[in-house]
């Protein structure tokens, strides 16, 4: 096969797949990292910011790029009340207690998104767009912008949590909780952060899904393995690892159906995942051990 | 006002007879409380007054850390009264006592080790929103280890200088009480007396400090007051001297 075919039709596909799931992994490996549990009802989270895009988009009339924004606030806000509705409210229980509550979530979040929108496919824009060349690189504009977009969303996350106070505040609470509470962190006002800037990813992570594919009210919980995968494949607890993790499920996923049937494409992640856990634990970067 | 006057002002909430001179910086009565349903500490005294080092020693398990886990609010206190500044602080939450004056470095887990020494002391001033130079200046003149190493890890370095990023922490806020739980254990005996040089130099420039010490020979004789623990109780106080020159103390408790 030729180098170019490859670029364009598996490695080019799964850096853009990689790119949406790094900014859902991202997100898990915060909760991981702070709150230490298994956020399940991410990828539904993740489901009801695109179907808010599509809302902003058909109540509006505006473009896609227009209602994004919008979809992060909403998403935000969301998350931030989940948490204070249920899982502080559970914060004192075992974390398996809200681990299955945070299921109950996912279901939730898909219920409505099915009540309110239906549980047909939609688009955010009708018709087919071809892919431009750019030096043999067949690539289409909304494909740039998400990798573009995920880079972005994670550089500035990524400064935030290293440069600035409330930044830091939230790596002490992930490194050490008992010492950060010690120094006069408030583990509430973390929580919320916290959750803030989750369902900003969770947005960001489902509208980029649903602008390069389709919407549908699963769309969210078929991404969960894979960024659980990308997650602990990068290190829990470490933004640039669940990057990195996210492109190379990513990447690999596309790549895959070179040399086995699509249809196990899904069980891929999983694959991963078992691998990293019984070859690495710590992921690549070096992380929290679950 | 003398320092006559203050003493005999009488302390809010304050019932307990004060036997040495200087203003109460911390004053526990009767203190009761634990992890379960059961009471490790079965009713401590201590007392702490301004510009003192107060050494606590015991054997393990005695209820040392325990207690100062009590004056930090990280148990529940079931009875008993713990008085800071001359204020009543048993029940409340950890970043309202260290608003209050009171810093606290832990026996284990005391450092971030993901975060850099810099960072590590960032975080100790993390209540402070003014400027922190002077503050960082003076934890790096105390440590000048720290200094040249300041964008190191704080998990690589060797448990010296662990302890230094953990002392340093705890100084950023310019507490006026300061609880070590045990600073040079496992520390090579130059580290240690390194340690102890700079609890001295912080009491000399107006700190108090409660230092619990497995040296307990070494900590006493620079001690201004000991109190021993044993089974969650008092069971000897006096100054350091005294406490050194105590036959009992010196059999049951410092190895003969
Ligand atoms: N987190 C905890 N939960 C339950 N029990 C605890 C906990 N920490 C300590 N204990 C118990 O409380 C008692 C006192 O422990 P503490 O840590 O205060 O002893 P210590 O005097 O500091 O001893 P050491 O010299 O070993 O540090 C011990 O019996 C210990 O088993
Ligand atoms: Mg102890």
């Amino acid at each position: 096969m030729p180098f170019m075919e490859f670029v364009n039709f598996y490695l080019m596909p799964g850096i853009v797949l990689g790119s949406i799931y790094a900014l859902g992994a991202v997100g898990i490996t915060l909760v991981f990292g702070i709150l230490r549990f298994a956020h399940l009802a991410h990828g539904d989270l993740a489901t009801f910011g695109a179907f808010t895009a599509l809302g902003v988009v058909t109540i509006f009339g505006v473009s896609p790029w227009v209602a994004l924004p919008v979809a992060m606030v909403v998403c935000a806000s969301l998350a931030i009340g989940i948490d204070k509705l249920f899982y502080d409210y559970l914060s004192e229980r075992p974390k398996i207690i809200v681990v299955m509550s945070s299921l109950g979530i996912a279901l939730m979040l898909r219920a409505v998104v099915q009540v309110v929108w239906g549980v047909d496919t939609e688009t955010y824009t009708r018709g087919i767009v071809r892919p431009d060349d750019y030096w043999g690189i067949r690539i289409r504009d909304r494909e740039i912008y998400t990798i573009i977009a995920m880079f972005v969303i994670v550089g500035v996350l990524w400064a935030f949590l290293q440069k600035t106070r409330w930044g830091k505040a939230m790596r002490a609470m992930s490194d050490n909780p008992d010492l950060a509470l010690l120094s006069g962190v408030d583990n509430r006002k973390i929580t919320m952060l916290t959750w803030g800037i989750v369902g900003i990813l969770c947005a960001a992570s489902g509208f980029f899904l649903g602008i390069n594919t389709e919407l549908k009210p699963l769309m969210g919980w078929t991404m969960l393995l894979p960024m659980f995968a990308a997650a602990i494949l990068g290190g829990v607890g470490r933004a640039e690892g669940a990057v990195i993790g996210g492109l190379i499920v990513g990447i690999v996923e596309e790549t895959s159906v070179l040399f086995i049937p699509g249809e196990y494409k899904a069980a891929l992640a999983f694959a991963i995942l078992l691998l990293i856990l019984l070859v690495r634990p710590t992921g690549l970067l070096k992380g929290k051990v679950l | 006002m003398t320092s006559q006057a203050i003493a005999e002002q009488p302390m809010a909430n304050n019932s307990m007879q004060q036997k040495y001179s200087g203003k109460p910086i911390l004053t526990m009565a009767d203190v009761r409380g634990g992890y379960g349903d059961a009471d490790i500490l079965q009713g401590i005294n201590m007392q702490v007054t301004e510009q003192e080092i107060v050494v606590i020693v015991g054997p393990n398990g005695a209820g040392k850390s325990t207690a100062m886990k009590a004056i930090f609010g990280l148990l529940k206190v079931r009875g008993g009264s713990i008085v800071v500044n001359g204020t009543e602080i048993a029940g409340w939450k950890p970043n309202r006592i260290v608003q209050h004056g009171v810093c606290y470095v832990p026996q284990v887990n005391n450092i971030f080790r993901e975060m850099t020494i810099h960072e590590n002391l960032e975080m100790g001033a993390f209540l402070r929103k003014g400027d922190i130079y002077e503050s960082l200046e003076r934890v790096y003149t105390l440590f000048p280890d720290l200094k040249e190493r300041r964008n190191a890890l704080a998990g690589n370095l060797s448990g010296g200088q662990r302890q230094m990023v953990a002392m340093g922490r705890a100084l950023m806020l310019n507490p006026s009480l300061l609880l070590l739980d045990e600073p040079t254990a496992g520390l090579s005996p130059k580290y240690m007396e390194q340690i102890f040089e700079i609890t001295r130099n912080l009491r000399n420039a107006g700190l108090s400090i409660l230092l619990v010490e497995q040296h307990a020979k070494q900590a006493l004789a620079f001690a201004d007051k000991g109190y021993v623990l044993a089974a969650g109780n008092n069971r000897h106080e006096g100054t350091g001297q005294e406490l050194l020159a105590d036959r009992e103390v010196a059999e049951m408790f410092l190895g003969g």
